[in-house]
């Protein structure tokens, strides 16, 4: 203690030109020893002390006033619940905090645990003001205030326009429709509707559907089709795709046609209960019809002599579904010739079904080119069968429409049939991707028969919405309960949707 | 979700110092703000800014609109250009997920490069495995008469220059990144489709110039 003194005094001393020698040392060390002088230099170093940590704190606030500091983002109307982590952020030293500029936000700050809190009730980039203490700052002195900039996301949910769509506009469609009719046997619910992105800027739906019964033949047929965003036209393309599947087979499903097939399928069936055929799957790829000539899609390529049953079904529906597949294709080019544009304009995807009832059960039928899906259960929801494979590409994006001419002469072509018998159906479906994206997200879950069970229970009001579609009903109540129930929130699906279900 | 990925690529290097610095600060949050405004961007795309001076880095990894927060970003160094993109390469790698039987893949990433200098480094390795990625386009932007247009239009065919690196120009500069990826943005979820080159993006304001 006495060393530290002496050396302390000598160094105030030396600042004052006062030193000494080994002649007057001695008056050094009785001046050291003084009970007095002690005192003195003790109230000196505790003062200096002080100053020291007072530059300290004020170094430290300084670094702290110019730190980047950002809380985490808020979105209007969403429960926010943050803990500021001040260790993390480098500020362990900070010993009280408090907000100021929360509370109007509908957020508060508590400083025990160091957490904001509260659902926002506006949106913007705030400014608001933190003010803390630092470890060695006096217990009452004025808290330190800093400005940070505070995000609070509009909820996107509020960003959407609903604009409505040009009605002089040559191509106009309604923006949201939805319908239910007897089928056959069976009922058919359907709707299309407008997608938030296309109402955002007023411009049209896309997506198109149709669908017909023939009592004549027993045959029903529902069509969907999804109009390309990219492609101008392509409102009109989905129109005229599903309204020309329609006008096909009501002009090429004669009688005696679907008299032709009823005798085949009828063996068939007795092939089967005999176990004498497998299951067939897609069409028969060593049967195919050729639609590479333009100009005669009537010609048939069988490139085997060996004519089995299951072969000639094949043929037929390869070469019936496939024609009108392609007269979809001529319609479509037709028109893009006749109104002086590319067929690209009217890019559109599409798929059909058509299904019939026999003593033995359903026969269902489809195609489809794009990535829409169509998809069949059995009547105690056990079974079911994906009919079509998705068109779709690496990094998303790569789907086929069938205003592409290369589809036809694709090796793939003959895959895009599909085929299947059922006792009975509790729902044939067919959907756009504004629908498939959103519920099935990805391929592969399509091919579970739990995810469309899954869906099943969405329609049935198991969704954040508590919404229901009313099949009960029987009615156009049902199809405007779809309609309804399509309005469904899904972040990044904003597409049009189209939903046909036959039940 | 599938997720439209933004990477930019920005020149820190020393003689960015000042004004530009400043101007691309500002210019990146302006950009964010509005971009915010915008359903369908807001929802899907998702931004990483990497800076490049004497070392590239991530200094924002790919980040959703809506959490994401601008850094303090200083200019400084020399200008690695040909690591910024051997790393915005392997980033395109690890973080946007491609398309499988059990994920919906991302969108294809856009790029936005600006520099206004000379790349210092072995830039033509990073260009060759950069070329290896699919992007949905790259812009690269020369600021100022300090940069090379024939070295960016080795990296991408879109190349745009500016007269001068002020704070006007880059601030116009961002204005056109804003409304390009705004309409990426709505294209993807409109049908999707991607936008495939700058042909498809709104037209450059008078600062820009297109390099043929």
């Amino acid at each position: 203690m006495k060393k530290r003194l002496e050396s302390y005094i000598t160094k105030i001393l030396a600042n004052e030109n006062i030193s000494f020698s080994d002649k007057n040392k001695i008056v050094l060390e009785d001046f050291v020893a003084d009970e007095d002088n002690i005192s003195s230099m003790q109230i000196i170093i505790g003062q200096q002390e002080e100053l020291k940590t007072r530059i300290m704190s004020k170094l430290r606030i300084f670094e702290i006033q110019n730190q980047h500091i950002q809380i985490p983002n808020a979105t209007f109307g969403k429960e926010y619940n943050v803990k500021l982590d001040f260790v993390k952020l480098g500020l362990n030293d900070i010993v009280l905090t408090e907000f100021e500029g929360l509370e109007d936000k509908n957020l508060i700050y508590d400083n025990e645990t160091e957490t904001i809190s509260g659902v926002p009730n506006q949106s913007g980039d705030f400014k608001i003001k933190f003010k803390y203490r630092i470890k060695g700052e006096l217990d009452d002195s004025k808290l330190n205030e800093k400005i940070l900039s505070f995000i609070i996301n509009a909820n996107p949910k509020d960003l959407w326009k609903d604009l409505p769509s040009d009605q002089q506009d040559k191509y106009w469609k309604e923006n949201n429709v939805f319908t239910f009719e007897k089928l056959g046997y069976k009922n058919i619910a359907v709707a299309s509707k407008r997608g938030r992105s296309h109402a955002n800027v007023g411009s049209f739906r896309d997506d198109d559907f149709s669908f017909k019964h023939f009592d004549q033949t027993g045959w029903s047929v529902v069509a969907v089709s999804d109009g390309a965003g990219s492609a101008k036209y392509s409102r009109k393309g989905s129109e005229l795709a599903c309204a020309k599947v329609i006008n096909y087979f009501e002009n090429e499903l004669t009688s005696e046609l679907s008299t032709k097939f009823d005798t085949l399928i009828s063996s068939y069936h007795q092939e089967l209960n005999n176990g004498n055929t497998a299951v067939l799957n897609n069409v028969d790829k060593s049967e195919e019809a050729d639609f590479k000539d333009e100009n005669d899609v009537e010609v048939l390529e069988v490139k085997e002599e060996k004519v089995s049953i299951q072969s000639e079904i094949s043929k037929f529906i390869y070469s019936n579904l496939g024609a009108c597949a392609k007269a979809v294709y001529n319609c479509l080019e037709e028109f893009s010739i006749k109104n002086e544009f590319s067929i690209k304009d009217l890019h559109s995807t599409l798929i059909f079904s058509l299904f019939k009832k026999y003593d033995f059960g359903y026969v269902v039928l489809s195609f489809g080119v794009g990535d829409c899906p169509i998809g069949i259960l059995n009547k105690d929801f056990t079974e079911f069968k994906l009919m079509n494979w998705l068109d779709v590409g690496d990094f998303g994006g790569g789907t086929r429409f069938i205003t592409m001419p290369e589809i036809f002469v694709s090796d793939k072509f003959s895959t895009r049939f599909g085929f299947k018998i059922i006792d009975d159906f509790s729902y044939l479906i067919l959907m756009t991707d504004g629908i498939y994206d959103a519920k099935f997200v990805v391929e592969a879950n399509l091919e579970k028969l739990e995810k469309w069970n899954e869906f099943l229970a969405d329609l049935g009001g198991h969704n954040d919405d508590k919404i229901k579609v009313d099949f009960e009903k029987r009615s156009i109540e049902t199809a405007e309960s779809l309609s309804k129930w399509m309005d469904f929130w899904s972040p990044g699906n904003h597409d049009d949707r189209t939903l046909a279900l036959i039940y | 979700m599938r997720r439209l990925p933004v990477y930019l690529l920005l020149d820190t290097s020393g003689s960015m110092s000042g004004e530009p610095i400043e101007a691309v600060k500002n210019g990146v949050q302006v950009m964010i703000s509005l971009l915010r405004q915008n359903p369908q961007a807001i929802e899907t795309a998702f931004l990483s800014v990497i800076t490049f001076d004497s070392v590239a880095q991530q200094i924002i990894p790919l980040t959703d609109l809506a959490s994401f927060q601008m850094v303090d970003i200083r200019a400084t160094g020399t200008t690695a250009l040909g690591e910024a993109l051997k790393l915005v390469s392997t980033k395109i790698d690890t973080e946007v997920a491609k398309t499988t039987t059990e994920q919906k893949g991302d969108w294809k990433p856009l790029v936005f490069i600006m520099t206004d200098g000379i790349p210092t480094d072995d830039w033509q390795s990073g260009v060759a495995e950069f070329k290896k990625r699919k992007t949905s386009f790259t812009v690269a932007c020369a600021a100022g008469s300090g940069a090379d247009t024939s070295i960016l239009k080795q990296i991408t065919n879109d190349v745009v220059s500016l007269d001068n690196a002020d704070s006007a120009s880059i601030a116009k500069f961002f204005q056109w990144v804003t409304a390009s990826i705004g309409v990426s943005s709505t294209k993807v979820e409109d049908g999707g489709k991607e936008i495939s080159g700058i042909n498809e993006l709104p037209p450059p304001p008078a600062e820009l110039n297109i390099v043929v």
